[in-house]
């Protein structure tokens, strides 16, 4: 299969095609490829996709994170807390450095407290999760680099 | 009425749930697995939590992981749907110890249901009649041929704690039950964690007949007339259909009675099935399963009664608003359960579904949770879609079935569809004229 080639002005032209318009969406198609621009015109979507509802929203910013490499993501469902108690210092922060096995996080998951170690040496670049979040398996929760 | 009830199941009937909460106003909380991120009730649902990875023990399985979903997302409720945690009465009670409502009967009912032999013991003290047997777990090969001798043969070897019709043995003579007991032992260890066993008499030709009842926490309890599950392979149900062919009204109304007394007797809650053989004009109690069942729907059809909301209803106190007067069953309906599995090996055929069209029309319900570019995941029971049909007669209901199958789109995948449209054709069913066997016996290989 070709590799899609990703023309962002074409995109562009789209997207100021839909606002001029005010077109909900458009689909173009050229060469066997096929780029469709939509704009979420604040009603739900009828049945040909199922509608995209606010948990979805929020995550989808967190998509990209799941594949980088230096993801640590939640081993188990619970509330991540970010420091050792209320009031003390967090465990780590944004430009900390850390070594495998330091404990980044402590998740808590029916009554039990269970550290997060870091998988491996480097610096702490985004930290994704607030103190006492609830938090899912596979959810993204700091970035090291 | 419950706020939020956390659905803990997956596939079509975590989205039957989430219909009948959402029917009521109620949030729904979808815990999943990574292989479910894109199941169709996940995106319905109001909230979704994922608790793992696709591995059943370490998602729907995972009692920690729902729980505590549960906890973080302040759900009053937890529906567990069908298999996975739904007869599980340790979960049942972890649930109340969390001050969650299950929604389901008393762990009690559930633990001695569980447990074949129990309830076997239980039921007959209740007054439902029992298939003759060893009423107790076999101990020794010895009292094992001296009670086939005594009851007769064929008999059949069964496993305890077994589920699903897995681990069970027939035996037609000393010599094959000799060999039976130590291979059932084996493999009930290893299915089911534990060795016991029980022996009990194997009708020949029966037929699967199960009584559908819904009971509330006052004491009252209704049933919904049966359905004829005879249809299987290999233990699985493949169509399911209710009424029964083989009863007429007066038979229904006595064994419905005895099913309903039999409850009122145990004080079960929520709904139930109580699951019977029938030969020769006589009813043998098997099992009972202590939730909703996958075949829900056909009883649904007949009666107009919503079984998952009625089940909602009484898990919050309500009473039952029907008496049994007021329950009519009217017409006749068909469930086919379309698998992804080639229609002639069975071999299961996951993949990504490339066009969907489900068949419409007067009394025609499909309950699926596909959908065009859904990836049916390869790690979970191969159910994808329920074609459930209903006609004011059998016949029309068959007629009405087959124009719904022909109409039945569901590409990317192969699907038992083509089974079900032969089945359709075949005289014995046609006539209603067929036992537990008859499937297997049609599909077996030609020598």
């Amino acid at each position: 299969m070709e590799k899609f080639q990703f023309d962002d002005d074409l995109v562009r032209s789209l997207a100021k095609l839909l606002e001029e318009t005010g077109l909900t969406e458009i689909e173009f198609e050229a060469e066997g490829q096929r780029i469709r621009v939509g704009r979420n015109s604040g009603m739900v979507a009828p049945q040909s996709q199922a509608p995209f509802l606010a948990s979805e929203l929020e995550n989808s910013g967190e998509e990209s994170e799941r594949h980088h490499p230096g993801a640590v993501t939640s081993p188990m469902v619970g509330t991540a807390y970010t420091m050792p108690e209320p009031g003390t210092p967090p465990f780590v922060s944004v430009g900390d450095t850390v070594s495998e096995g330091q404990t980044m996080l402590i998740i808590e998951a029916m009554k039990t407290m269970n550290p997060l170690p870091a998988p491996r040496d480097g610096k702490v670049v985004r930290v994704l999760v607030g103190n006492g979040d609830p938090v899912e398996f596979g959810e993204v929760l700091m970035i090291i680099e | 009425m419950f706020e939020k009830i956390l659905i803990a199941n997956r596939g079509e009937v975590a989205l039957r749930i989430h219909r009948a909460c959402r029917e009521m106003g109620i949030r729904t909380v979808a815990v999943h697995s990574t292989a479910d991120a894109d199941a169709m009730h996940v995106r319905l649902a109001d909230e979704s939590v994922c608790i793992g990875p696709p591995a059943t023990r370490r998602s729907y399985l995972n009692v920690p992981a729902i729980l505590t979903a549960a906890t973080i997302t302040n759900a009053d409720a937890i529906h567990p749907g069908v298999g996975f945690l739904a007869e599980n009465a340790q979960f049942a009670e972890m649930v109340a110890e969390h001050d969650i409502i299950f929604i389901g009967p008393a762990p009690e009912h559930m633990a001695i249901m569980g447990d074949k032999i129990a309830a076997k013991a239980t039921m007959a003290k209740v007054g439902l009649p029992v298939i003759p047997g060893s009423d107790g777990p076999i101990l020794d090969e010895d009292k094992a041929l001296k009670l086939s001798a005594k009851i007769g043969y064929p008999v059949i070897v069964k496993a305890a704690a077994g589920a699903g019709g897995r681990g069970m043995k027939v035996a037609h003579n000393d010599e094959t039950l000799r060999q039976a007991l130590p291979t059932a032992r084996v493999e009930a260890k290893a299915n089911f964690g534990s060795d016991t066993l029980y022996l009990e008499k194997f009708l020949e030709k029966p037929r699967h007949i199960e009584i559908q009842i819904l009971a509330d926490n006052h004491g009252n309890v209704i049933h919904l007339g049966e359905r004829d599950c005879s249809l299987q392979r290999r233990h699985q149900k493949v169509i399911e259909e209710a009424p029964s062919p083989a009863l007429n009204a007066v038979t229904r109304e006595k064994i419905g009675a005895r099913c309903v007394k039999a409850m009122k007797k145990l004080g079960y809650q929520s709904v139930g099935t109580v699951e019977l053989l029938y030969e020769n004009g006589k009813f043998y109690f098997i099992e009972m399963n202590t939730r909703l069942q996958v075949e829900h729907p056909i009883s649904e059809m007949i009666s107009g009664i919503d079984l998952a909301r009625e089940q909602i209803r009484v898990a919050t106190g309500a009473k039952l608003n029907t008496a049994q007067k007021n329950i009519h069953l009217t017409g006749h309906a068909i469930e086919c359960r379309i698998n992804a599995e080639n229609p002639e090996t069975f071999v299961p055929s996951p993949g990504i579904i490339t066009d969907y069209h489900a068949p419409g029309g007067l009394d025609v319900r499909v309950d699926s949770a596909l959908y065009s570019g859904y990836r049916v995941p390869p790690d979970y029971d191969s159910l994808i879609a329920k074609l459930i049909v209903r006609g004011r007669s059998r016949n029309e209901c068959m007629m009405r079935l087959r124009r719904a199958l022909e109409e039945f789109v569901i590409g990317g995948v192969e699907t038992t569809i083509p089974l079900h449209q032969r089945l359709l054709t075949e005289t014995d069913f046609i006539n209603g004229d067929y036992d537990i066997h008859w499937l297997e016996n049609l599909l077996k290989p030609v020598a």
